[in-house]
């Protein structure tokens, strides 16, 4: 078998690391994934965009799949992928045929196994829930064999499995339902709030109306300002919706990346003042109110992926993102949240907020009924890390959590108080794993299993 | 494992009652840094360090052990790793402050006190830190941190044998930590000016003279940069830069 030790680091390129890195096509017996890595243990990786270290495992092995679409099949709405296959695969070959994936989040550059693995969100959670609310059932590769874990016939696994953090196994294949669509625009309304409580005032009333919602709050806005944002609400556009050349050709998707970020950037280039910049010329170019706009599905749901590499934009030391939920009738603490890090002028773009619905059975899926606050951070402010342990606190004492995919500097015992069925997920993982096997370093850093 | 924030979970101190040290270790804890091994040959000293350390950490449950290690033993670099490796799941962040200044008048008419100059500061000190570059390499990640002295960039005739010693240890980490540097492990030079310790008590402090606290400031903000050597205080890096290209007639009718 072919390896390699390369040089590792999640999308915030903080914590780097080496690990020997495998192509699953090179191995020929399965078995042999587990039982020739050395001791430190092995971790599937899909495309590195979990910001911190869930992908990897520093001295141990990562297991990559190739991003390879051609023996897909699509069976009525339900299409069967490799478990590498990247979203953007999917929309590329499935788009023009009129289907779209069932929940994207901001990057159309995730995994199918990433997407279960994180059990991903998108801007429709709260119409349509994650991503595994879509997959009926999947291929496991463990150190105890190969196992087809269908939805309904093996529960335990299959929510062990999603949100899971690829702790039980290798996802080589899934099957999941794509949404049939008319065109590849979506029909857009634009909406500019001058503050919080108006945010979440005009998201609770009318965010069901729509099937994707999300809004970007200027968290560097002080005083009145805290809080202003703007909303971004859509439905994927019918045909009748569409005039002249996109009517021609409907189901024409272009998602292409414009611009690529320079390969260095001194430190400490994004700062409070250009940030501040950039974030009052984004909200003064938001209309108040625009309705009955048709936009492109790469410009609706990936703006970011626009500009290649854009997490080199923050420089060597690199940065991460908080992304928190706190529970329905917990807007107090959200509150609270928000104006603390407005206080404490934490530099950062816009962060995303976003309403969600019911949450799955996932023993750790992040997502639960209420307000989801995600904001990048870059490295370096001076007490930051007191800063997001208090908020963890803050947090977890109105019931709330923190995302996995994205963390990147947790505490074992508070993450372990915000996932309660952290021990089940334990006791069904060594059952796949007796020895302990799959690890990576997000897992030995909280202390997950 | 270290978090975001360059935050190591298990640090080794080599050197453990080394003022310098201790500031570095005491600086880690305060940020949340849960795990310390301090090595070196004074277990008393060492254990007041261990209590300065915890009595400033934040993190949950601190644990500071104290381990026996003699820089110029026979074959001490394998014990320290062996013991080290042991104590700690992982060498996450490795400081090496072990050091002695010697008295050059005297060390200059001694060729044994010479040499264990040169085996304290630079030939036995290297090969430990070499074991456990290896060990991070191996392991996948890591952070060393070695203290060097500015009396290594221009050796000069007043403490040419410390000095001498420093520039091997300066040279010797630098170009490990080239070697290092797709290996996820990385190398800091620290190289303070005059610092105002127990080893420098006897002696009149120096013109940009600093303090341990001041030297641990500046070594995590260069960690924490991944920089590859760092000057405490940054002023003395650009005197420094000047002296050491001066033609020796003139150096020599600098006082210092």
């Amino acid at each position: 078998m072919k390896t390699q030790r390369q040089l590792l680091n999640g999308w915030g390129r903080t914590q780097k690391v080496t690990s020997e890195v495998v192509d699953l096509k090179q191995i020929t017996d399965t078995e042999n994934i587990f039982s020739e890595a050395n001791g430190a243990g092995v971790i599937a990786r899909g495309m590195g965009r979990a910001y911190g270290d869930a992908a990897q495992i520093a001295g141990g092995r990562v297991v990559i799949q190739e991003d390879r679409i051609d023996d897909s099949q699509l069976s009525g709405n339900h299409l069967t992928v490799h478990g590498g296959v990247s979203l953007n695969s999917i929309l590329n070959s499935y788009v023009p045929k009129g289907y779209f994936v069932p929940v994207t989040p901001g990057t159309r550059y995730v995994s199918v196994g990433g997407a279960i693995a994180a059990d991903i969100h998108g801007k429709n959670h709260h119409l349509d829930g994650t991503f595994t609310n879509h997959v009926s059932q999947f291929e496991l590769i463990t150190p105890t064999g190969t196992h087809q874990i269908d939805k309904d016939l093996d529960e335990d696994i299959f929510w062990a499995t999603a949100g899971g953090m690829g702790l039980t196994g290798i996802i080589v294949k899934a099957t999941f339902e794509m949404i049939p669509i008319e065109s590849a625009y979506i029909k857009m309304e634009t909406r500019r709030c001058t503050n919080l409580d108006e945010l979440m005032a005009v998201m609770l009333g009318s965010d069901d109306k729509f099937r994707y919602s999300v809004a970007w709050i200027d968290l560097m806005a002080k005083g009145g300002d805290i809080g202003r944002s703007v909303l971004t609400r859509g439905d994927h556009a019918i045909l009748d919706e569409l005039h002249g050349k996109r009517a021609e050709q409907p189901l024409k998707y272009v998602a292409n990346t414009k611009l690529e970020a320079p390969k260095w950037i001194p430190t400490g280039t994004l700062n409070t003042v250009s940030i501040k910049a950039f974030n009052e010329l984004w909200y003064r170019k938001a209309p108040k109110l625009r309705q009955d706009q048709i936009a492109t599905l790469a410009s609706f749901f990936h703006p970011l992926d626009g500009v290649g590499s854009w997490n080199r934009i923050y420089g060597n030391s690199g940065f991460l993102q908080y992304q928190f939920v706190v529970p329905n009738g917990q807007e107090e603490t959200l509150r609270k949240i928000v104006e603390r890090l407005s206080a404490a002028g934490v530099a950062s773009f816009l962060a995303v907020l976003k309403r969600f619905g019911a949450e799955n059975k996932g023993l750790l899926s992040f997502p639960r009924p209420g307000w989801t606050l995600a904001l990048d951070i870059p490295i370096g402010q001076e007490n930051l890390s007191s800063l997001l342990n208090e908020l963890d606190d803050e947090v977890l004492g109105v019931g709330g959590r923190i995302y996995l995919a994205k963390d990147s500097r947790a505490s074992g015992p508070t993450i372990h108080k915000m996932y309660p069925e952290i021990d089940k997920f334990a006791m069904i993982k060594s059952k796949l794993d007796p020895n302990g096997l799959i690890k990576s370093d997000l897992s030995r850093r909280l202390g997950l299993i | 494992m270290f978090d975001a924030m360059h935050t190591p979970d298990n640090v080794l101190l080599v050197g453990g009652s080394s003022d310098i040290g201790v500031e570095i270790a005491k600086s880690l804890a305060r940020r949340g840094t849960t795990r310390f091994v301090l090595a070196g040959r004074d277990l008393e000293a060492m254990q007041r360090s261990a209590n300065a350390i915890s009595s400033v950490a934040t993190g949950e449950g601190v644990s500071v052990s104290v381990i026996f290690y003699d820089v110029v033993a026979e074959k001490s670099y394998q014990a320290l790793l062996e013991v080290a490796s042991t104590e700690l799941e992982t060498i996450d962040y490795a400081i090496f402050a072990t050091g002695a200044l010697g008295d050059q008048d005297e060390d200059e008419n001694s060729p044994a006190s010479t040499l264990e100059i040169l085996e304290i500061n630079f030939s036995k000190l290297a090969p430990a830190i070499l074991n456990v570059a290896n060990h991070m390499s191996k392991q996948g990640f890591g952070q060393i941190v070695v203290l060097s002295s500015v009396a290594g960039i221009r050796v000069r005739r007043s403490n040419f044998i410390y000095g001498s010693a420093k520039a091997g240890l300066d040279g010797f980490a630098m170009a490990l930590g080239e070697s290092l540097i797709d290996k996820g492990v990385k190398v800091t030079v620290v190289r303070p000016g005059f610092v105002k310790t127990k080893m420098t008590s006897h002696l009149k402090a120096a013109p940009l003279s600093t303090t341990p606290e001041e030297v641990a400031k500046a070594t995590l903000a260069a960690t924490d940069h991944q920089n590859a050597s760092v000057y405490v205080p940054s002023a003395i890096g650009l005197v420094i830069g000047v002296y050491r290209h001066l033609p020796r007639a003139l150096a020599r009718k600098i006082p210092f």
